[in-house]
């Protein structure tokens, strides 16, 4: 009488998944160069910064909390990297001062809400702030450029291919599409497979019951917290790398669209409901449009337009399905 | 009663994987008090949230007052004169009692401004009807759960229902507020509505029951005056089989050692001092008025709740529960009262809510779950405690109260515990489940758990404790044997009217 059978394909992937095929095909047979193999790794590249920051957040949405401070985490790790490479340091140790600073950026957050008991919507709006006068404070606010091997990270590519006239064959996978293909695949298993995966989907769907089974609360939600300070580190890094300049302003709104992946991938802001996999979905679902739209020569801000009914659709989506089950 | 007021005719109803109304028909009379009795599951809750509104059947016809209705939301039901009590309370805890008896049908002035004037005037009205001393200006989240209860009863009184369905409405009521409730429902029958009553505990079914109809697996299995049949065969009814016996027989032996030792206890302002031991193979009864301190007691005892003073000791040594997490470690559990609230996870899976107080048991090196452990630990959870479900990870919110009931036994089984506190273990599930869950803890004490049993039921309390610990506003009263003791006895001790004497201490 037990069913044993552990496969069960749920209609929410199929349907999300569904939807960036659907947007493919259109965009590759309306946008002439959409499908080329340039422009698909363009828009991994270009992609990528989204998922990671989504899949921040997704473990913090989780956890029934939200993370605000994204956006300024971003500009303040990526720009002490870029003073830590200036005072000459070597890349790899500017880089860990990056990610470092994500992570007790991520932990900062993670104390207002577990041990202050701060509504994670304020703290993480107070953190916003904070983060941001920092390195505004530091730097007065200017951009500096870093030097040339900094840069290396967010520039070089793997597999590039050239002819023997010196002309581009197959560009190259960027080494941030590689990154955020590593890190996809690690919190991918850290949220399904380990302990504190388990705890943090547990917490998300009731929090009381958790406590009284053991399961240490605030250790797990800090966690959550310090994973998404730590992604956003290494998007602050790769960015800063990619430009090969500090950019205490950049990253502004960056946290709305790691939210918005989130969503669309599925996560529930009421918490307990979420995965990696429907971030990347839900990030490629704005990159396709982002690009796809660019090239069809809609302006900037009919893209907001349709990213923002993209994000209510989903969710509404999602609402009337829960509804009728 | 025998001009019919509404009337439901070959109503079927399905869930993913479950039929949970099949064809069922069904009459209430205008002034009648009409109970439905059934094993959770039987498909009640089902019936009354379509005759409310809250869902659509999939087929047959409801006939009310001569005419067929469709109800597409629970407003609509309300407004035709179709109000439900619910289980769970619905009441706005940021409101005053007034504010919430008039939800959804506020009186406005003449400039359409809220006439919060008439509103505190008619709420007191209807106050006064029930004979509750509950102030109209009061915020609701500030009351105890059973005045809670009674304003929600306020509430749909205030609209004036030519049907009223109540789902359970005694089980958060002292006696004398239930006394008061029956009073009430008298009234209104009097006045020609006809009542809709929902209840488990079918001994206050003949205070106030006209007619009685039994469910069984989504089936409306018979209906019966409710003089022309006894308790006994409407229970077999309810279950299809003959129960001949309420309590199992008891082989537990309670042994001499002491598994846990509480001295002195006192916690936040409910619990003041409390001492009693715990013997391994022994189940221990708590009992006591609402507010005497049990769920505290053992809240403290587990860590649940803040600082708490006193000395605990398991098998002699000293030990600190300080979080919920430190008293799992010495092999201590709590079932909470509040199964849905604070002890499941009903968005997670049934597997996974078995393993969450001992995921490390499922764990491989550096913290990696083992999923296939844990299907066969829920595999093998499901099969020793018989729950009734379609897949190993089902989610919990789709099961019933009973096998909700038994996931969360199974989660603190599987953590192997060694001391099980039961909070209401049998509260809202029905007499079949019950007999399992009684079952259960008599096995666990026979194999050497010690248990505590916190119940309101004093039947249950003489009927499966070893010894029993009576606690008065948050002290110890007295502490019993069960078999030398009896239900006038220990009342006495819980209301404060016998005071401990010596012999009351003898362990």
């Amino acid at each position: 009488m037990v069913n044993m059978s552990d496969k069960k394909i749920s209609l929410d992937k199929v349907f999300t998944f569904g939807a960036v095929v659907i947007l493919f095909t259109v965009f590759s047979i309306t946008a002439t160069n959409f499908f080329t193999v340039r422009n698909l790794l363009t828009m991994a590249l270009q992609t990528s910064t989204i998922t990671l920051m989504g899949i921040g957040v997704t473990y913090v949405i989780i956890t029934a909390g939200i993370d605000l401070s994204i956006g300024s985490v971003i500009a303040l790790t990526g720009t002490l990297a870029v003073m830590a490479a200036n005072l000459g340091w070597p890349t790899w140790l500017a880089i860990a001062v990056g990610l470092v600073t994500g992570i007790a950026c991520g932990l900062g957050n993670g104390l207002l809400v577990t041990h202050l008991r701060l509504p994670p919507f304020i703290a993480t709006l107070g953190t916003m702030m904070i983060f941001r006068g920092l390195v505004l404070t530091v730097t007065n606010a200017n951009s500096s450029p870093a030097p040339d091997e900094f840069g290396a990270l967010g520039n070089l590519t793997l597999f590039k291919v050239s002819a023997p006239d010196g002309t581009t064959v197959f560009p190259g996978i960027s080494y941030i599409v590689l990154v955020m293909i590593g890190m996809a695949l690690i919190f991918h298993f850290v949220l399904k497979k380990t302990r504190i995966g388990r705890y943090i989907y547990a917490i998300g769907s009731n929090e009381e019951a958790a406590r009284l089974s053991g399961i240490k609360v605030r250790q797990t939600k800090l966690a959550a917290y310090v994973v998404s300070g730590f992604l956003s580190a290494v998007v602050g890094v790769l960015l800063a790398s990619r430009m090969v300049t500090s950019q205490p302003n950049g990253g502004i709104g960056y946290e709305l669209n790691a939210i918005a992946a989130s969503v669309i991938g599925g996560t529930s802001l009421m918490g307990g409901i979420g995965t990696v996999g429907g971030a990347v979905v839900g990030s490629f679902i704005i990159g396709i449009l982002n690009t796809g739209l660019t090239m069809q020569g809609a302006s900037y801000f009919a893209q907001q337009i349709v990213i923002g009914a993209v994000v209510i659709g989903a969710v509404a989506i999602d609402q009337l399905r829960n509804k009728r089950a | 009663m025998n001009d019919v007021l509404l009337k439901v005719e070959g109503i079927g109803k399905a869930f993913p994987g479950v039929l949970a109304l099949d064809n069922v028909s069904f009459e209430l009379g205008r002034g009648e008090v009409h109970a439905l009795v059934g094993e959770n599951g039987a498909g009640k809750s089902t019936l009354m949230k379509i005759l409310s509104g809250v869902i659509k059947p999939d087929t047959g016809t409801i006939t009310y007052k001569g005419k067929p209705v469709v109800f597409h939301s629970a407003m609509e039901a309300q407004r035709a004169g179709i109000s439900m009590i619910f289980q769970e309370l619905n009441l706005i805890p940021h409101l005053t009692v007034a504010q919430n008896i008039f939800v959804g049908h506020e009186p406005l002035t003449p400039w359409g401004t809220l006439d919060e004037k008439r509103m505190r005037t008619d709420a007191q009205a209807i106050l006064n009807l029930l004979h509750l001393k509950i102030s109209p200006s009061a915020e609701v989240r500030t009351l105890p759960i059973s005045e809670q209860q009674m304003v929600e009863i306020a509430k749909v009184l205030s609209q004036k229902s030519e049907v009223l369905i109540m789902d359970e409405p005694t089980s958060a009521l002292t006696e004398r507020e239930i006394t008061e409730l029956f009073k009430v429902i008298h009234t209104l029958r009097d006045q020609g509505v006809g009542i809709i009553y929902i209840s488990h505990r079918l001994e206050e079914l003949k205070h106030i029951v006209d007619r009685l109809s039994i469910f069984r697996d989504g089936q409306h299995i018979s209906t019966h005056d409710f003089g022309g049949v006894s308790l006994k065969d409407v229970v077999n009814a309810m279950v299809g089989r003959k129960l001949e016996m309420q309590f199992p027989p008891r082989n537990n032996v309670p042994t001499t050692e002491v598994l846990l030792e509480v001295t002195h206890l006192a916690s936040g302002n409910r619990v003041a001092d409390v001492s009693f031991k715990l013997y391994r193979g022994e189940i221990l009864g708590f009992a006591g008025l609402m507010g005497s301190g049990r769920s505290e007691v053992a809240r403290a005892v587990f860590g649940a709740d803040a600082k708490a003073h006193g000395e605990i000791r398991y098998l002699g040594n000293i030990i600190h529960t300080r979080s919920p997490s430190d008293a799992i470690r010495q092999g201590l559990a709590y079932l909470p009262e509040n199964r849905k609230q604070d002890g499941l996870a009903v968005m997670m899976g049934l597997s996974e809510n078995l393993t969450m107080a001992n995921i490390p048991a499922i764990s491989k090196k550096m913290g990696i779950l083992s999923l296939a452990d844990e299907k066969a630990a829920a595999v093998a959870s499901i099969e020793s405690l018989q729950i009734k479900t379609p897949r190993y990870d089902q989610k919990v919110n789709n099961l019933s109260g009973g096998n909700q009931q038994k996931v969360v036994v199974g989660k603190w089984l599987f953590n192997q515990s060694k001391i099980l506190i039961f909070d209401e273990p049998t509260r809202g599930i029905d007499v079949g489940a019950k007999y399992a869950v009684y079952q259960l803890m008599e096995r666990l004490a026979r194999e050497g758990v010690g248990i505590i049993m916190i119940s309101s039921e004093l039947p249950e309390i003489l009927g499966m404790s070893d010894r029993v610990v009576v606690l008065h506003e948050g002290r110890l009263a007295a502490t019993l044997k069960t078999s030398e003791t009896d239900q006038e006895q220990i009342l006495s001790f819980a209301a404060g009217v016998e005071q401990p004497h010596p012999a009351g201490w003898s362990t």
